[in-house]
């Protein structure tokens, strides 16, 4: 009989010089219970995590009470340390980071274990096997003489959790552990996980920003913002009858949509036949003959999991790729039959938005000069109409014009992102491009840009071309959707039809993904 | 500057032994009572200390200190020319063929290829063997010979920063190669062409000598450090001190140059470490 474990940490407070980092949490881990730590990024969930482990960065002053099988144990003290790996294990954010990248798999879990569980060489061998037995690693004998890089993420997640087991720990600390994952690997991982806890009675403490993905496994919920709990309970009290307007939004951010059905008699303006690409060295298409069409006004989804080729068809589409080929018209003018003046001239019509805001913007421009750089390229206007222009395109994102003479460095990741929408509007564009435009964001920010681009597309009838891996993301302003695998659109639709009723297996899968208590289709927006 | 003040201590002790060095080159003269190139006829040979030289003498009876100096002055000077004209290469073929990417890019890589593949040194003493020698052919020479490595760093740089999407989204807007050149690519490669300058400058200095070590340099009576080991190397049974000084400056020059540039390349990484923690933090969201 496993005994039962169970910590108990209250009035955790954690602060850098007079700044409160965090302030008097409590928190109750039981065996075979997961509980969800769910917050924005500098909410203080891993700071909370690293505390519990004893391991605050120098710089930081932390205390609270600390009980452990009814036993007091000083916050911080040696025997404190002493918990790690015996009744905390680790499972790592990024397990390529968290695995030495020059020894095999077998070699690292059978140090870990001469040393933590005083095993002979032999013993070790047979245990580690069965570690990986465990986290159901395929081919576990061949597995133990492969060096971590020739292992996919998921698989690489398996190994590290096999890691974190391999010194007996009776709760397992597993922070953003998929969020370098697919949602359908993440998912699995998570399945294990859930596996490991009610077959083995383990602790489970599950720290993500996202909420819908713990409410799927957690028993129990915290929600934290800025290092204070606003919200914790019962997962199905929390999901059915969130309190705090926090919690509220975090939900909302991930709720499907249902935009009204296309937009029907609208002209044409985009469209694209049997596009082909293959990158250099590539043995298979990242794009196998292509075609989509985009009407003005319209809004249209590009979903598909990494790797299936929607960003190399956002590209192609942009005419950023060498190589690919294919016919494009943009309202009825061929792309191909344009000289590289007359593409120049003609991409004024359409913006793009890229993923990470942080590497979008030249860190060496002023925010004025980032937005009239369009305006600067096709020489319109002089130095202060650019100026003025570049003010009122502020303000239609929602930023003030005193941001003009400032640096991207000054603001943050949701900022950043309204300021290259700006620019991407400059000079009017019928199209926007928006390369997984949100996935970089927190989901405060992403609920606030998707609004912003919805806005847009209504007041200026701007048509969207959204790629994204995030559903939900997508049925909020695209009103049709294509679905794509291995560099084929496998399906396309409305979003309702395509969300509601999936047809191919593997939308059916991208949708089966998503944790269950999401997936009603609701009428919003 | 804040850049300075964020300086390791130990490149920032550096820039310091360089200024004092370079103020020494050009204001020592002042202090000193004799010409670099008027011979004393009372003091031929004479060790340091005799009759006010203070690094002695040479065998027309030269002042060892300010010829030193002068020495100094010269190798400095074109060290730094040199450098320049190799950053100003190296920085645009670099820019241009990152920013190319394709064909053209791999087609002048190669052409760097060739160039490292030539013995360069060989090709630089023909060159100013045969043709007259002028300071333009000779910084052009010396440019020519460290200008490769800076070309090739500039260049992988390049080939970075024309897929940072700020750069895509400038050619998506529809700018021309040259205005992502001049706007985007030029700017961000700057502080790190500079960073590299310290050091291609030991090396530049240390062509300059070795050219003047073979007569290959600047001309009698004009001296540099190259110049002077080679005058010294004659004299070496009747007046060591004639080689050890520049010797020992030019030592003494290297040397603060190398550790600068140790000390910068840390910082570069330290700064390279703080722009990807930066960057993780969005994923950690």
């Amino acid at each position: 009989m496993i005994p039962h474990t169970h910590i108990e940490l209250s009035e955790l407070r954690v602060t850098a010089g007079a700044r409160e980092l965090l302030a008097g949490l409590s928190l109750e881990l039981h065996g075979g219970e997961c509980v969800g730590l769910v917050g924005e990024s500098g909410s203080g969930k891993s700071l909370t995590s690293l505390a519990l482990l004893g391991l605050l960065p120098a710089g930081l002053r932390g205390q609270a009470r600390l009980r452990v099988d009814g036993q007091e144990i000083g916050f911080g003290s040696r025997e404190h340390a002493a918990l790690r790996g015996r009744v905390f294990g680790l499972v790592p954010q990024d397990p390529l980071a968290a695995l030495h990248p020059l020894r095999r798999i077998g070699a690292q879990l059978v140090e870990t274990l001469r040393i933590g569980r005083c095993m002979s060489r032999q013993v070790a061998q047979v245990e580690a096997e069965a570690l990986l037995t465990r986290v159901q690693l395929p081919d576990p004998r061949q597995a133990m003489r492969k060096y971590p890089h020739t292992f996919s993420g998921g698989q690489r997640q398996r190994i590290a959790i096999a890691l974190a087991l391999a010194t007996q720990p009776r709760i397992l600390i597993a922070d953003e552990p998929t969020s370098a994952l697919d949602a359908r690997i993440a998912r699995e991982i998570l399945d294990l996980l859930d596996a490991l806890r009610r077959e083995e009675n383990l602790g489970l403490l599950l720290i993500s920003h996202d909420l819908p993905l713990v409410g799927a496994y957690a028993q129990h919920v915290l929600v934290l913002q800025r290092g204070a709990v606003v919200e914790r309970g019962d997962t199905r009290a929390v999901f059915t009858a969130p309190q705090h307007a926090y919690t509220r939004e975090l939900l909302a951010a991930d709720q499907l949509h249902a935009l009204p059905g296309p937009a029907t008699g609208a002209p044409v303006l985009l469209q694209a036949e049997n596009l082909r690409m293959r990158y250099r060295g590539a043995r298979i298409d990242a794009l196998g003959g292509v075609s989509v069409r985009l009407h003005r006004g319209e809004g249209l989804a590009l979903v598909g999991e990494s790797g299936s080729g929607k960003s190399t068809l956002g590209r192609a589409l942009l005419q950023l790729l060498r190589g690919a080929s294919g016919r494009i018209t943009l309202d009825g003018v061929a792309l191909d039959s344009l000289d590289a003046v007359g593409l120049r001239k003609l991409r004024r019509r359409i913006g793009v938005v890229f993923q990470d805001p942080y590497a979008s913007l030249d860190p060496r421009l002023s925010i004025a000069d980032v937005i009239a750089e369009p305006l600067r390229i096709h020489g319109i206007g002089n130095a202060a109409t650019r100026r003025a222009q570049a003010q009122e395109l502020l303000e239609t994102v929602g930023l003030d014009a005193d941001a003009l003479d400032r640096y991207p460095h000054q603001f943050s990741g949701g900022q950043r992102q309204r300021i290259a929408i700006a620019r991407a509007l400059a000079t009017s564009p019928d199209l926007l491009v928006c390369d997984e435009a949100v996935s970089a964001l927190d989901a405060h920010h992403r609920a606030s840009i998707l609004a912003l681009l919805s806005r847009l597309k209504r007041e200026r009838g701007l048509a969207l071309l959204f790629v994204t891996h995030d559903l939900a993301a997508a049925s909020t302003v695209a009103e049709r959707i294509a679905v794509l695998e291995a560099g084929r659109i496998v399906e396309t639709g409305s979003t309702v039809e395509v969300l509601g009723n999936p047809q191919h297996p593997h939308t059916r899968a991208l949708v089966a993904a998503r944790p269950a208590p999401m997936n009603a289709v609701g009428a919003g927006a | 500057m804040q850049t300075l003040r964020s300086l390791p201590p130990l490149a920032r002790r550096c820039l310091a032994a360089l200024a004092l060095l370079a103020a020494l080159c050009w204001l020592g003269p002042l202090l000193s009572a004799y010409e670099p190139h008027s011979p004393d006829w009372n003091s031929l040979s004479v060790p340091p200390g005799v009759n006010g030289h203070w690094f002695g003498t040479d065998a027309i009876g030269r002042d060892v200190y300010a010829r030193t100096l002068a020495g100094g002055r010269l190798s400095l000077t074109i060290g730094l020319l040199a450098s320049v004209v190799a950053l100003v290469i190296g920085l645009g073929y670099g820019a241009t063929a990152g920013l190319a990417g394709g064909t053209a890019e791999r087609l002048m890589v190669r052409v760097l290829d060739v160039f490292s593949a030539l013995p360069f040194l060989l090709v630089v003493i023909l060159l100013l063997t045969l043709f007259d020698r002028s300071m333009g052919l000779l910084l052009l020479a010396i440019g020519g010979y460290v200008w490769i490595d800076l070309a090739r760093v500039m260049r992988a740089e390049g080939a970075r920063l024309r897929e940072a999407p700020f750069v895509l989204a400038a050619q998506a807007a529809g700018a021309s190669f040259s205005q992502r050149l001049r706007w985007h690519v030029l700017p961000n490669l700057l502080p790190l062409a500079f960073v590299y300058l310290g050091m291609i400058l030991p090396q530049a200095i240390l062509v300059e000598s070795f050219l003047g070590f073979l007569g290959l340099s600047v001309d009698e009576p004009s001296a540099s450090w190259g110049t002077l080991l080679a005058e010294g190397v004659q004299e070496l049974d009747t007046a060591p001190w004639t080689l050890l000084f520049p010797a020992g400056f030019l030592v003494v020059t290297l040397a603060v140059f190398q550790f600068l540039g140790d000390g910068l390349r840390d910082w570069m990484d330290v700064r390279g470490e703080g722009g990807r923690a930066e960057r993780t933090q969005p994923a950690a969201a």
